[in-house]
């Protein structure tokens, strides 16, 4: 926690805590009593004595600083607990009762939000009189539509969820409900907006006090003192600049740390990012043979380096794959399989990232190009299609525009080409009335729909290569079925290759040549697809196989269970990385990381399935 | 298809759970209403589990929460024993509503973030002051360690972990009926396996009688005893897990299994068996709602709402032209 908030923000919450220690404990500071004039020669600049110096009538001006914090933090905490008390149950009021009650609160929460705040303001001191109480009574009440609006957007963002929903089942009253599952989530927007309206609150009752609308003499304010100043900024410019700086100070570290609050309401962090830039590898020879394959993919490795250590999340994979043929990439969520494609595409995060080995298109080295290269390959040559159809297309813009932009700037066509040519991709996708089509937006389109559209999209200009992320997985599997089938016949008609990424071991049977298995970044087996699946020699995908269920299985048949859970990318077990979960690990598995073995296709295991010696063996047995 | 009826239902004597032409519809804006579920009815005998399949907009997930009155149905009835809940209020629906419980898709949104996982897990017993001492013995039941659960919140725990989390906070106090809205789509095969043995331990050991939501058919069939499929807020086909899948009858059902890839049935090709895309539930086509998109779609199907009917002992199929063996 602490390290997330940064250094800045314990600057600033020490200078608050500083500024209000001086607040409080004016009275008994060592100093100079404000309104005693004469404390020193009249405009003296900063001394020993008069750090501040003193203003025109021999005053302290450090003193009456520090007193005139009194009424800026008063009025500042004062106005923004106020606006709180108000607004905050108003606000959780609409965005937990909804209907009715939300709708009459915001109507006149939206009549408040349009009144000129600063004038209401100047017209209340004015007439009720300028004293600490009004002025914060005034700027604390002017505070509450602001408090309402964000407490109620951040009430009615926490009520959907699925805990609210299943306290209520759980016979839970609202009002517990609102206490305790509520406000917890609410606090900490609510405290990071407080010190940002604090910041507002002091800047407001400056301005009201330099109007002389605040506390009247001789009690001082920041306001009230650089009004003062102001005819002495010739001669004596820090009767001016000391307030001026400390309330600046004061209002930049309300809001820093009401920023760095914020920031703590976003997504919780894992721990794997990226945190620096990685050395460059050095470029080492390649060793192997470039063969004549339209892909081929030498000891890739993508490791990143995080907080909690070295993230091996793509180490030492190699394939080739060929015109018209597809591979599957299979593996569960964090087995690298979505990293290995972004690796091969270049596509990874600008920072923190190491990778190594080699990706030849063609015989043509990728990982030697440079991004703007890289530009003029993604897209005329790989085609890439990912699993959220709705963030991959630009939800402002209509999918004639998003679709004619690669023909434009990959292909040179003018206006009218791209949108006939777009047209004309649309049909190809199974898309009804494309001319209609082009008009629309993604919204609303449906998913199955939209997919097809990203489709379309990839293979807009012709690439060798489609890379499809899971792009079945937010779809229903009548249209999965649609979606796949459309690949298949693509990659037919246009005799490219297909690169699939899928969790689903019956999808990638069903349409795949070749399947890669990953376990923890590496390649645990690879192959035909009809050897993977019916000489399977990993322990690892045989389990996998087996803890899917089937429909020609009874009902209520128990399934294989792998037990434990997939290794943590940091800290990853020792030798064989499937080991701590394998029914056949043995010793030689703990000390010694299986090397990809050859037989009939490959496969990383001591003591494969299938062969005489793991079957008879007597296993760990976990 | 796609139709209405209770033929089906079993005499109330018979069942734990009744639910009888449920309709949900909530406002679509500019004064339209979605029609999520349109006269659903189902039965669930005591120890019994039923699967209900569907993609999504058919409606499971707003049946699964109008049986809990969240929010209550715009119409039919939901009847827990003997106590009718849909005009329960208040108290009352308070007290009758704990006896179903809850289990949801999302495992990271299902659990409140700031609160540790202990306090989340004996939350129902502190409401209602009693079974205090049941919270460790459910949390080992669900596989979590009690020491470790009272220090830790639920994002230092995995998704398949914080969903043994909800399973246990659905538990706690020893509901009848316990309401799995998509458990495992969020999870991994190899958690999903454990999840789905879980439950089915838990089943047995405290005699749960559960209403399975998903979308895929072989998770449905593990787990269940009698599936029932729906198709934009309708009921489609009902009968016992091996006979839906070995002998389905409706069309759409069909179409569901020759979609799956792999399935290893004896159908003909998912896209001779369906075309097109779901309609907006918004603007239900008349008739059977699956007959825009069926090969089999005569004109009487759009004249005439087919009503659910039985085809063999337990089997029931709500289509004019059912596929019969």
């Amino acid at each position: 926690m602490r390290r997330r908030l940064g250094p800045g923000f314990w600057i600033a919450a020490c200078w608050i805590l500083l500024v209000l220690a001086g607040a409080l404990l004016a009275d008994l500071l060592p100093i100079a009593r404000y309104d005693e004039t004469l404390a020193g020669p009249p405009r003296s600049g900063p001394s020993a004595d008069h750090p501040f110096g003193t203003d025109g009538l021999g005053r302290d001006v450090f003193s009456r600083v520090v007193h005139g914090s009194r009424v800026s933090l008063g009025v500042g905490i004062g106005a923004v607990l106020l606006g709180l008390a108000i607004g905050g149950p108003l606000g959780i009021l609409a965005g937990y009762r909804r209907r009715a009650t939300d709708a009459i609160i915001m109507a006149f929460n939206d009549v408040a939000l349009a009144f000129p705040s600063l004038v209401f303001a100047l017209a209340v001191v004015a007439f009720a009189g300028a004293s600490l109480r009004n002025v914060l009574i005034v700027l604390g009440v002017l505070g509450v539509p602001a408090w309402t609006r964000l407490i109620r957007g951040a009430t009615l963002s926490f009520a959907d969820r699925e805990f609210v929903l299943a306290a209520r089942v759980l016979g839970v009253r609202d009002s517990r409900i609102l206490w305790r599952e509520i406000m917890p989530n609410v606090a900490v927007p609510a405290a990071s907006y407080a010190f940002i309206g604090m910041a507002v609150v002091v800047v407001a009752e400056g301005s009201l006090a330099f109007l002389g609308l605040s506390v009247q003499a001789p009690t001082p304010t920041w306001g009230g003192l650089i009004n003062e100043g102001r005819t002495l900024m010739d001669d004596a410019p820090h009767v001016v600049l000391a307030p001026s700086l400390v309330m600046f100070l004061t209002v930049l570290s309300f809001n820093l740390v009401g920023d760095r609050l914020r920031a703590l309401t976003d997504v919780r962090h894992s721990g794997l990012e990226p945190v620096r830039q990685a050395p460059p590898a050095a470029p080492a020879a390649p060793v192997h043979a470039v063969g004549d394959s339209l892909l081929q993919v030498e000891d890739l490795r993508t490791h990143f380096v995080t907080e909690r250590g070295l993230v091996k999340a793509v180490d030492g994979v190699s394939f080739t794959l060929e015109r018209g043929r597809t591979l599957a990439i299979v593996g569960e969520s964090g087995s690298g399989k979505s990293m290995l494609i972004r690796s091969i595409l270049g596509l990874l995060p600008g920072s923190g990232v190491d990778r190594s080995g080699n990706v030849y298109l063609d015989g043509d080295d990728l990982t030697r190009r440079t991004p703007e290269e890289m530009r003029h390959i993604l897209g005329p040559r790989l085609g890439t299609v990912f699993q959220d159809p709705m963030t991959a297309l630009n939800p402002v813009r209509t999918i004639g525009a998003q679709l004619a932009e690669p023909l434009r700037v990959h292909l040179g066509m003018n206006r009218k080409q791209a949108r006939e040519e777009a047209a004309r991709l649309l049909a190809q996708v199974g898309i009804p009335d494309p001319g209609r089509m082009l008009g629309r937006y993604p919204h609303q389109l449906s998913g199955g729909m939209r997919q097809r559209v990203t489709i379309a999209m990839a293979l807009s200009c012709g690439p060798d290569v489609l890379f499809a992320d899971e792009p079945t997985t937010a779809l229903d599997v009548t249209i999965q079925d649609q979606v796949l089938r459309l690949l298949h016949r693509l990659r037919e008609e246009r005799h490219m290759a297909v690169v699939l990424v899928s969790h689903d071991l019956a999808v990638v049977r069903e349409w795949a040549d070749e399947v890669i298995v990953m376990y923890a970044g590496k390649v645990v087996e690879r192959g035909p697809t009809a050897e993977i699946f019916g000489r399977t020699r990993m322990p690892y995908t045989e389990a996998l196989l087996q803890a899917a269920p089937r429909l020609t299985d009874p009902a209520h048949h128990r399934l294989r269970v792998i037990p434990g859970r997939p290794p943590d990318l940091v800290d990853l077990p020792s030798g064989c990385a499937f080991q701590p979960r394998c029914a056949h690990a043995r010793d030689r598995c703990v000390t010694e990381a299986p090397e990809l073995l050859e037989d009939g296709h490959l496969y990383a295991c001591w003591y494969p399935t299938g062969s005489p010696i793991s079957e008879g063996a007597e296993s760990r047995g976990r | 298809m796609a139709g209405s009826g209770n033929a089906h239902l079993r005499p109330r004597d018979q069942v734990l759970l009744q639910v009888e032409d449920l309709v949900v519809e909530f406002p679509a804006g500019r004064g339209r209403t979605v029609r999520a579920v349109s006269g659903v009815s189902f039965d669930l005998a005591r120890g019994e589990t039923l699967g209900i399949v569907g993609e999504s907009g058919c409606g499971k997930s707003s049946t699964a929460r109008a049986l809990v009155q969240l929010p209550p149905p715009r119409g039919g009835s939901v009847r827990l024993d003997d106590v009718e809940l849909t005009t329960l209020r208040g108290e009352a629906l308070r007290r009758t509503r704990r006896r179903l419980q809850m289990i949801f898709q999302d495992p990271i949104s299902s659990l409140n973030p700031r609160r540790r996982v202990r306090d989340i897990v004996s939350e129902g017993t502190r409401v209602w002051g009693a079974g205090g001492d049941r919270v460790d013995e459910v949390l080992e039941a669900v596989g979590l360690d009690p020491a470790t659960a009272a220090v830790r919140r639920p994002h230092e725990f995995s998704g398949g972990q914080c969903q043994r989390i909800s399973i246990a906070r659905a538990l706690v106090l020893e509901p009848e009926v316990v309401i799995c809205d998509e458990p495992v789509s969020a999870l991994d095969v190899s958690v999903q396996a454990q999840i789905l043995g879980l439950l089915e331990d838990l089943k047995e050991r405290y005699r749960l009688t559960l209403v399975f939501i998903a979308h895929d058919l072989a998770v449905v069939k593990n787990v269940s005893d009698r599936i029932l499929v729906m198709y934009l807020g309708k009921m489609c086909e009902l009968a016992a897990s091996t006979e839906l899948i070995e002998r389905p009858a409706h069309p759409y059902t069909r179409a569901l299994l020759a979609s799956i890839p792999g399935s290893g049935l004896d159908l003909p090709p998912a896209d001779r068996l369906i075309k097109g895309e779901p309609p907006s539930p918004v603007d239900p086509p008349s008739g059977c709602r699956f007959r825009t998109r069926c090969p089999r779609a005569a004109s009487r199907c759009a004249e005439e709402e087919p009503e659910i009917r039985p085809l063999t002992g337990g089997h029931w199929v709500a289509c004019h032209f059912p596929e019969t063996a």
